[in-house]
């Protein structure tokens, strides 16, 4: 018996650590790329390390590129556009986990719905839609397209804790004479905010990540988000792979914290249901 | 009354911001898809009933690229599903670090589509790839393989590295749903005399069966249309061996710049979707989603 | 809702009032990259000094996805006054019929007559009219890697087509992971296939590089059928199998770690290869000539243009003569890495007649065996065309195609496409 447990205890360790190595070599080379000079990113037989590190990506990047205005405006888009879409989020989630109402499952399924829009087939029509407001090169149209896709989704996540938390400690503040909205503010979403975190980081990596709509409704380098200005590094006589491993290192910084920060919340979060014990 | 107009007041902010954001959109998209919106035809914009379908199915190439997105989706979503799963069961007690193993083992999901197609390409290639080196200097292999000009290799390197940015996704949400599975069921079954894999079948895959369900009709839906990899590392190629419905669509775009045949492309894959998640939905027999 | 409206009107009133006093231009590069936006913008930079009041607004999109920002833009009328045009998405411009015809313009413009030889025939692919200026061009040329031909015995870039078969046959020991020729399988691989297919003729259409001078199209001719199947052996005998899937990327990149020493490309891939490659470790040479003796290079080019909607077309063509001057253009096209397009800069500025260019100056000086010639880019199946030779002519690679069916197609995709 006890020899069974540490052979399973081996066999999970084991199993974490070539995890931990698929997912992480990937990012190793991608450090490794950022560090390298200019003349050593082709040579052959391939180095797995270099003598010669050097911070000419990352100098480029913050040069060249324009990556401290990317990067502010992308802090703005994100945060704001994830704010957004979990506010409402919480407002419907709410509503569709605790009423019964006529049309109910039509409003969840509209939702899923929204989710299998291709993006090309709202481009054209969302471009035209947009420039008839004059909201082309504005970080605001971004910012409304990233809630509108957010809200979707995380509605269908935040209705998922909703149904978690058990209705009786609503009820009880009920009784006590709290009304609804009072109830929902002083008891619900307290007990929710981990969930509502999980929710908040969830969207924050997807608009983080954006890089179509962003490439369509923004012009000028002064407005550009993180993923184009790394797109924007690839061009028609090719790539420098330091300046965009440095970028990609770059942007992955606010979205590891994020994770990092939340993850504790992710994690309780979406354990919600153990209250019902 | 009062009671409804709360509803609606609550709804009402996300019901209005879709719409416009997406549905509105859809719906011109859709009606575009039967015109003839392309860039040559600008001052002749006309409705053309259902050319740009019949032009479609005309192609004798696109049964192939159905194919190709079924392929696509089962595997990708099949092996994101199976070691997801895996990952979140390793990861369910707790260790020592494991907030800094969570963060390091997640961090793919963080990653732009169009950067990961990139970088992956570079390490996949045939002859400079880092992946080929290591397995030749392991001694596996005395050539490398030629993972995106293969074009049966080609179909398998996109999906190893749709899944190699899929997992985390499925690992966050059935950790989450594991640790809502009441330790009392445990006990009690161990007391029973219960084994691992009994208690895994028996109580742990039966408990978070709603959570599974509904990750995978969400994850299908999301990688039905994402070309992003797939753009990045081969185009669709060789040969069209990896054109997936989304991929095609951006071809449309991109080397025909006709916006209608695109859109036509668009609402084939809605209709997909459709029938898939009614199917699946009868399927699965819920009527209900609860994630 | 009202108050919005009066504070939209404001707002218009007070950026009316404020134009009286500065004008601003807007343009959109086609061609965007960190190393190419910066000099264009000290070249505006030059330009708002000289002309106070006048200020210029950039717009770089990411250069895959430009041409179908521009589309976008342009037809939906955004504010633009400058617009880039590259070659391949001219005709699509052009038929929108929102591009000004600048015939007026370039015939007052007096360094008309310093332009290169035929570079505004060629921009004027679109109903004869030119409906831009081009201000850099591009043409295939061989590079090659002297130290690694020395290596296998070879002193001198292969001349002929068949040479370069021979010498990247000899190369290739793909044990040691050495081949010869940086093939081109992905993302727009028309220009390398052509160059190769043609070099089989010596009677292509000057105008037409897809048909000979007989009105032919050139795939229906039995030369057609030699000439692919050598560019099926050059993949096969001298490139590595994993070529199929290369892009521009993966060629140079071949070519600088010196897998593959032979490699055809544009002017602009210089500018990578100077950073990368130590001085004399690359050189340019003419493209090889087929066993016609002769070689069909084609222009690529790229230029600028004005939107019929713009508001200041004078101020935008001022600008587009500023930059068109040699002095400027030298400057540009020195940092860019296109061919310059005014014969005078070639002359005063040494850089251009130095060794990295000399694929280009043996090329334009050798008419005999250099005819150059146009694709049908007016055609409105073009860009089908190149998706569809792109997929096809990998199947014939992977076997799945033989060559004979595959010029079929093409003959077929072309009559259909009515082609002049």
């Amino acid at each position: 018996m006890k020899k069974n447990k540490i052979a399973g205890k081996i066999i999970r360790i084991i199993l974490l650590i070539i995890f931990l190595i698929f997912a992480l070599f990937p990012l190793y080379w991608i450090v490794l790329t950022s560090l390298k000079p200019t003349y050593e990113l082709y040579t052959f037989p391939i180095k797995y390390w270099t003598i010669n590190p050097t911070f000419y990506g990352y100098k480029k990047l913050f040069e060249f590129v324009n990556f401290k205005q990317y990067f502010s405006n992308s802090i703005f888009v994100s945060f704001l556009a994830s704010f957004i879409s979990t506010i409402f989020a919480m407002l419907s989630g709410y509503v569709l986990s605790r009423k019964e109402f006529k049309g109910r499952y039509a409003v969840i399924l509209f939702l899923f719905f929204s989710q299998m829009i291709p993006s090309y087939l709202i481009m054209v029509p969302q471009y035209v839609m947009f420039s008839n407001f004059h909201l082309i090169n504005k970080l605001i149209s971004i910012v409304i397209v990233y809630s509108g896709f957010g809200a979707a989704f995380s509605t269908i996540m935040a209705k998922g804790f909703f149904d978690r938390i058990p209705k009786s400690i609503e009820e009880a503040a009920l009784i006590d004479g709290c009304n609804e909205i009072q109830s929902l503010f002083k008891i619900t979403i307290p007990l929710m905010l981990p969930g509502l975190s999980a929710i908040l980081s969830f969207s924050f990596v997807n608009n983080w990540n954006e890089l179509f709509t962003a490439v369509m409704f923004l012009n000028t380098s002064n407005k550009y988000t993180v993923p184009v200005g790394l797109y924007s590094i690839v061009s028609k006589a090719g790539i420098q792979w330091n300046v965009l491993a440095a970028g990609i290192v770059v942007a992955l910084l606010p979205t590891i914290i994020v994770f990092a920060a939340a993850q504790k919340y992710i994690i309780a979060g979406l354990t919600q249901g153990s209250l019902k014990d | 009354m009062k009671h409804n107009r709360f509803i609606l007041f609550m709804l009402l902010p996300t019901l209005l911001l879709i719409s416009f954001i997406i549905l509105y959109p859809t719906i011109s998209g859709v009606l575009l898809s039967f015109k003839n919106y392309s860039v040559f035809n600008f001052g002749n914009i006309k409705w053309i009933g259902m050319e740009n379908f019949k032009e479609i199915f005309g192609d004798i190439f696109y049964m192939d690229v159905v194919w190709n997105t079924i392929k696509w989706i089962f595997f990708s979503v099949i092996f994101q599903l199976l070691f997801g799963f895996i990952l979140a069961l390793l990861m369910k007690e707790p260790f020592k670090g494991r907030g800094l193993y969570a963060g390091l083992v997640f961090y793919p999901w963080a990653i732009s589509g169009f950067a990961i197609g990139l970088i992956w390409s570079w390490l996949l290639n045939g002859q400079f790839g880092v992946i080929n080196d290591i397995l030749i200097k392991l001694g596996f292999i005395k050539e490398g393989f030629n993972f995106l000009s293969d074009p049966t290799l080609a179909m398998f390197s996109v999906i190893l590295v749709n899944v190699w940015y899929g997992i985390p996704f499925f690992a966050i949400m059935i950790l989450a749903a594991l640790q809502s599975i009441p330790n009392s069921l445990y006990e009690a079954a161990e007391i029973d005399g219960a084994g691992y894999f009994t208690k895994l079948f028996k109580i742990t895959i039966p408990y978070i069966k709603p959570t599974l369900i509904n990750t995978i009709l969400l994850r299908v839906i999301w990688v039905m249309n994402f070309p992003d990899i797939i753009y990045g590392m081969t185009r669709g190629g060789p040969a069209g061996s990896t054109e997936i419905l989304s991929v095609k669509m951006i071809n449309t775009v991109f080397y025909e710049s006709n916006y209608s045949k695109a859109a036509a492309h668009g609402v084939i894959i809605v209709l997909i979707l459709l029938i898939y998640t009614i199917m699946y939905l009868k399927l699965t027999s819920k009527k209900e989603f609860s994630l | 809702m009202k108050k919005f409206i009066v504070f939209i009107s404001l707002l218009l009133v007070a950026l009316f009032a404020f134009s009286e006093e500065t004008i601003t231009l807007n343009l959109v590069e086609a061609f965007s990259s960190p190393w190419r936006t910066p000099t264009l913008n000290k070249i505006i930079e030059m330009f708002e000094t000289l002309n106070p009041g006048v200020k210029i607004n950039v717009i770089s999109p990411p250069y895959e996805t430009a041409y179908q920002k521009i589309n976008l833009m342009v037809s939906t009328e955004q504010p633009l006054d400058i617009v880039e045009i590259g070659d391949w998405n001219l005709s699509t411009l052009a038929a929108m019929g929102k591009l000004e015809d600048l015939t007026p313009y370039i015939n007052s413009w007096p360094e008309k007559n310093d332009l290169i030889d035929g570079i505004l025939e060629a921009a004027s692919i679109y109903h004869n009219t030119p409906y831009l200026l081009p201000h850099g061009l591009f043409a295939k040329a061989l590079f090659y890697r002297p130290d690694v031909l020395k290596k296998y015995g070879f002193n001198d870039y292969p001349k002929t087509m068949k040479e370069l078969y021979d010498m990247g046959k000899k190369l290739t020991e793909s044990g040691k992971n050495q081949y010869g020729f940086a093939f081109r399988g992905k993302g727009y691989p028309t220009s390398f296939i052509d160059a190769v297919v043609t070099s089989f003729f010596d009677d292509i259409d000057p105008n037409n590089m897809y048909l000979t001078k007989s009105g032919k199209i050139v795939f229906e001719d039995p030369r057609a059928v030699e000439a692919l199947t050598f560019y099926v052996n050059i993949y096969k005998d001298t490139s590595p199998k994993d070529s199929i899937n290369w892009g521009w990327d993966e060629q140079v990149n071949a070519f600088v770690s010196g897998i593959t020493p032979l490699l055809f490309q544009d002017p602009d891939t210089t500018g990578m290869l100077n950073e990368m490659l130590k001085p004399g470790q690359y050189k340019t040479a003419p493209l090889p000539v087929g066993i016609s003796g002769k070689a069909y290079p084609s222009f690529g080019f790229v230029g600028w243009g004005i939107p019929t909607y713009s508001k200041h077309k004078d101020l935008a063509w001022k600008f587009i003569k500023f930059v068109s001057s040699a002095e400027i253009n030298g400057y540009w096209s020195k940092a860019y890495g296109a061919l310059p397009i005014l014969k005078s800069v070639y002359k005063y500025d040494s850089y251009f007649s130095s060794y990295i260019f000399e694929g280009w100056t043996k090329m334009f000086e050798d008419k005999k065996h250099y005819q150059f010639t146009q694709y049908p880019l007016d055609n409105e199946n073009w860009g089908k065309w190149n998706e569809f030779q792109e997929k096809t002519m990998q199947q014939v690679l992977l076997g799945k195609l033989s060559v004979v069916r595959c010029l079929k197609e093409w003959t077929d995709f072309w009559k259909k496409a009515g082609i002049k």
